[in-house]
């Protein structure tokens, strides 16, 4: 057992039977896979990968060292805002992933039943509600939630407060699309920032907001090229620079330090070969730690995933002169937003700019928004005559997850896939 | 006609335009094309509304933004029926000004593009008209209800045969707070009538999507009107369960969670539950009248008939077992009864006449021809529990298809109690499945796991998948002996999680048939690192408690 095993175990029962004792520890482990990311990091992806996992650790481990500089958020909180503060967010989804280093997800997610949240709830939901209710998460300042995507975001972050006392704002975000939507969610925002800029007693500057859309705009279109990029050239990563891609664009979005790793993997890409297997466009979450999808995804020159929903989920330009209304328009218009047919027609719409081989939607246990649609899904992908495997599972919790039920569907569709190209 | 599922609904707006509206209360008997055509883990009241308009009768639908499941459901039903009016009202979450002002133009549009469906047109004055005369007509049933067991209902939304198991209980529900049981709020104002209007709709009871409400406060003050609260959820609707695990620990009232699937079939499982929460709130009364039949009618008969063993205890005046027996259940549950009858009667060498009173309990209770009163297996197996020892405070019962917690007080009454059933995993069943997988007997899995000497964990939570994982370790060479111990402490993780949610009170009990299997038993223990009492029989405890049951009426009648 390699010493870090030995820390992970050690820090796990720690948090078992001494709850409010293995915060510090657990922040330090997290300390030192932020270093061992800088100094050691995995040989086998490319450079612009490492360096993303490196930034994740950092966001993740000098947050949660420094007590008052961030709010919990879920992934859809406008972390523009509160960077213009000065203020990081950690969304709980991630931070559950992080838990879940510690091999905790069984405990915390059992914990959350035994109090008696529903087994059918969203499994990052669970594993955060017994991090936090069982102790082992101190509060933080404040929470960010908004009621995209999920029905779990307002029930988690009220539960929270009512059990905890982290105090929140919950944004409403509306179902149409159209300029009233876009008004009732700009007062909203607007509202937030006066909020939070009480809560952390700082000034809100509306340039810095400001600064942030002009930083986004940019990373976006940089993020559209290195997907393309991607058709062309093999760029050795795993599931999880994904989940650590998305992480980027929903809690460093508008930062410079996220917009140069863009930049710099749009440069390193080149240095690449070409690829010549097949493209998997993904939609929905990811489950890193699943064998089979580990062995056929991770450093792949065979399957390579291009872009993912949860990466890139609206592709708009922001008007950075009213920035409270283009933050409305960019949450009202997100994929996850609205009606099915609108995400259909989006992915549909992203399936036309890169050309994908292959559709893999992953249902993920619990989350009835995203698997509640995925057969329109098919049917949509199937009128493009792009081929798409559903699969269900579990994002996080492996006892959802049966590995050899997902490895006989996932095979079964690659060699289908290559079948294709046989006959063609 | 317009189907509708949600409070929030304007159906006045709609009424007024013409409109014939019905909420929609799905029946269903399975979720066959709902299964296809969304996903099974959609919540089961959504799916029991696609299975409800796709069998016709609907013009369209009125659907609001309410939750994640509806969502989907407005995007399946649009593309399944193009031609009727399938609509999506977007609801804001908000019930202050804003929110106000927003549904006001949602609700307008609404009544436009019903307007271009089917030619119907809104009328201000004849909205306003149906406004007065609602808001005018609205009365209240305060009659007395004295002595009769006053329940209140929240969470989601409760069916009718929910409320009609209550009503046909002589119960009397003093509060319903779910979407369906709450009297519409209509404001009417000449003025802004229909801006008014929808401030009116926002500020009902509100509902779980709604932010910044007090529902726990106002759940609390509701509560003291009831002697106990019974909440409901909906599988696979996973917001209520949030405010259920808030309430246990703020409400000072007997608390009893039902989650129902919105099927026929879960008639029966809603009924143990709620008759067992009913005898421990302790005012049922005994209807049954006793009639002593010759001298030596001081002799009763528990019976308890379960899905995998039928049990029969006689008991004397003293109480003391004079004799019982165990049959395995067939397929009709009243045959096993007539057998067990005459079989547990020639072992006390008694005649049928010489039982003056008798109690059937267990799932099949009901079906049980002569018995003169039936009691839920909840209670029976408290008070068996007491009787066999008085420490007992938590019980482990499981049986052939269901595993419950219970716990007791000091006098052997049921405090608390949850269950496990639909899901074979951490049943007698599962059991069998394995025994059966790894070729052994069922009676000798126990004592082989006891020869375990290499820890396997079984992480699977679905039995169908744990026993794939047992196929999987069996083909990797595993010992049977380390296999089936590794599935006798998969039973004993789900059983700790039962037993958790009633409480870790000692001293410890287990009943049920999987009580006789000594590797359970010892995995239970060392999770629970405390040990359980067993009964010499432990299959008897709920026949017993039955017996104990029928000796009281039979006592109190003398």
């Amino acid at each position: 057992m390699s010493v870090a095993d030995k820390y992970i175990d050690y820090v796990k029962k720690e948090a078992i039977e001494r709850p409010e004792k293995s915060w510090d520890k657990m922040v330090l482990g997290f300390q030192a896979n932020k270093l061992k990311t800088k100094l050691l990091p995995k040989k086998a992806i490319s450079k612009g990968y490492q360096k993303l996992e490196a930034m994740m650790m950092s966001l993740v481990a000098d947050s949660l060292f420094k007590e008052g500089s961030y709010v919990w958020g879920n992934i859809f909180a406008p972390c523009e805002i509160m960077q213009s503060l000065g203020v990081r967010t950690l969304s709980i989804e991630c931070l559950s992933c992080y838990l879940s280093g510690y091999h905790l997800e069984d405990y915390f997610i059992d914990y959350a039943q035994n109090i008696g949240i529903a087994p059918t709830l969203c499994s990052y939901h669970k594993t955060f509600l017994g991090a936090s209710d069982s102790g082992v998460i101190p509060n933080p300042v404040y929470a960010v939630g908004t009621s995209l995507s999920c029905d779990g975001n307002l029930n988690t972050f009220r539960y929270l407060e009512k059990k905890r006392g982290v105090p929140f704002t919950l944004l409403d975000i509306p179902y149409r699309d159209d300029d009233t939507s876009v008004e009732y969610l700009a007062r909203q925002l607007e509202e937030l920032s006066y909020t939070l800029s009480q809560v952390f007693k700082k000034p809100f500057k509306l340039e810095s907001l400001k600064e942030a859309i002009r930083i986004e705009n940019e990373t976006r279109r940089q993020l559209v090229k290195f997907f393309h990029l991607l058709q062309e050239h093999f760029y050795p990563g795993e599931l999880i620079s994904q989940l650590y891609l998305m992480m980027g664009t929903h809690l460093l979005m508008g930062t410079q330090e996220f917009l140069d790793l863009v930049r710099f993997m749009n440069e390193d890409i080149l240095t690449y070969p070409a690829f010549e297997g097949k493209r998997i466009l993904w939609v929905h979450l990811l489950p890193f730690y699943q064998e089979s999808l580990r062995q056929y995804f991770n450093g792949s020159s065979q399957y390579q995933i291009f872009g993912s929903d949860i990466i890139l989920d609206s592709w708009e330009d922001l008007d950075e002169t009213q920035p409270f209304r283009s933050l409305a328009k960019k949450l009202i218009r997100n994929i996850y937003n609205g009606s099915y047919s609108h995400k259909a027609d989006m992915l549909s719409d992203l399936a036309d700019r890169l050309k994908p081989d292959a559709v893999i939607h992953f249902c993920h246990w619990g989350c009835k928004q995203a698997s509640g649609g995925s057969i329109l899904l098919k049917e949509r992908m199937q009128e493009k005559h792009i081929p798409m495997l559903i699969l269900d599972g579990d994002g996080i919790d492996k006892r959802n997850s049966h590995d050899g039920q997902i490895k006989t569907r996932l095979e079964a569709f690659l060699e289908m896939l290559e079948g294709e190209n046989k006959a063609c | 006609m317009l189907g509708y599922i949600c409070k929030y609904a304007p159906i006045e707006i709609l009424e007024s335009m013409g409109a014939v509206m019905k909420r929609i209360e799905p029946q269903v008997s399975n979720f066959n094309q709902a299964d296809t055509l969304m996903h099974p883990n959609i919540c089961s009241f959504a799916k029991g509304i696609l299975e409800e308009v796709l069998a016709g009768g609907y013009e369209g639908v009125i659907l609001t933004t309410c939750c994640d499941s509806i969502r989907r459901l407005y995007d399946v039903l649009k593309e399944q029926l193009p031609d009727r009016f399938i609509y999506m009202l977007d609801t804001p979450r908000i019930t202050g000004d804003g929110g106000a002002a927003l549904y006001e133009k949602r609700i307008l549009e609404m009544a436009e593009a019903y307007k271009k469906f089917s030619g119907r047109t809104f009328c201000l004055s004849a909205f306003q008209n149906l406004l007065q005369e609602r808001t005018a007509a609205r009365a209240e049933d305060n009659a007395s209800k004295e002595g009769r067991i006053s329940i209140g209902i929240a969470g989601a939304r409760a069916s009718e045969s929910l409320k009609s198991v209550l009503r046909e209980r002589n119960v009397e529900v003093v509060f319903d707070l779910t979407c369906t049981g709450l009297e519409r709020k209509l404001l009417y104002s000449r003025q802004n009538t229909v801006l008014e209007y929808s401030k009116g709709l926002l500020a009902q009871f509100p509902c779980m999507r709604m932010i910044n409400t007090d529902r726990d406060k106002m759940l609390l003050a509701y509560a003291d009107k009831a002697d106990g609260v019974l909440y409901h959820t909906v599988q696979f609707c996973d917001n209520y369960s949030y405010e259920y695990a808030w309430l246990k620990e703020i409400l000072r009232k007997p608390l009893l969670l039902l989650e129902t699937d919105y099927t026929a079939q879960s008639y029966g499982q809603v009924l143990t539950r709620i008759e067992a929460f009913l005898e421990s709130l302790k005012k049922t009364k005994k209807t049954a009248v006793w009639l002593p039949k010759g001298e030596k009618a001081m002799y009763v008969l528990g019976i308890d008939s379960g899905s995998t063993s039928t049990n029969a205890v006689i008991m004397d005046q003293n109480r003391e077992i004079k004799a019982f027996s165990v049959v395995r259940t067939g397929a009709k549950s009243g045959e096993s009864a007539n057998r067990i009858l005459a079989q547990v009667l020639e072992k006390a060498n008694l005649k049928r006449e010489d039982i003056g009173r008798i109690v059937s309990t267990g799932y099949g209770r009901v079906s049980i021809p002569f018995a003169d009163e039936n009691v839920t297996e909840i209670s029976c197996h408290g008070r068996g529990a007491h009787y066999f020892n008085p420490a007992i405070r938590t019980i482990l019962d499981i049986g052939g298809q269901d595993s419950k917690a219970i716990r007791l007080n000091g006098r052997g009454e049921v405090v608390d109690f949850v269950m496990n059933d639909k899901c074979a995993a951490g049943t007698g069943r599962f059991l069998e499945m394995i025994a059966r997988t790894l070729e052994v007997d069922i009676d000798d899995l126990g004592p082989i796991a006891l020869q375990s000497t290499e820890k396997i964990e079984i992480t699977s939570m679905c039995s169908v998948f744990a026993e794939s994982e047992v196929i999987s370790l069996i083909a990797n060479n595993k010992e049977k002996s380390d296999i089936a111990d590794g599935v006798c402490h998969a039973i004993a993780n789900k059983s700790y999680s039962l037993l958790k949610r009633v409480g870790l009170e000692k001293e410890f009990m287990m009943t049920g048939g999987v009580a006789k299997n000594p590797g359970v038993v010892r995995a239970v223990e060392e999770k629970l690192q405390a040990s359980l009492y067993i009964c010499p029989e432990p299959e008897i405890v709920g026949a017993a408690g039955a017996a104990l049951y029928a000796l009281d009426s039979l006592i109190g009648k003398l």
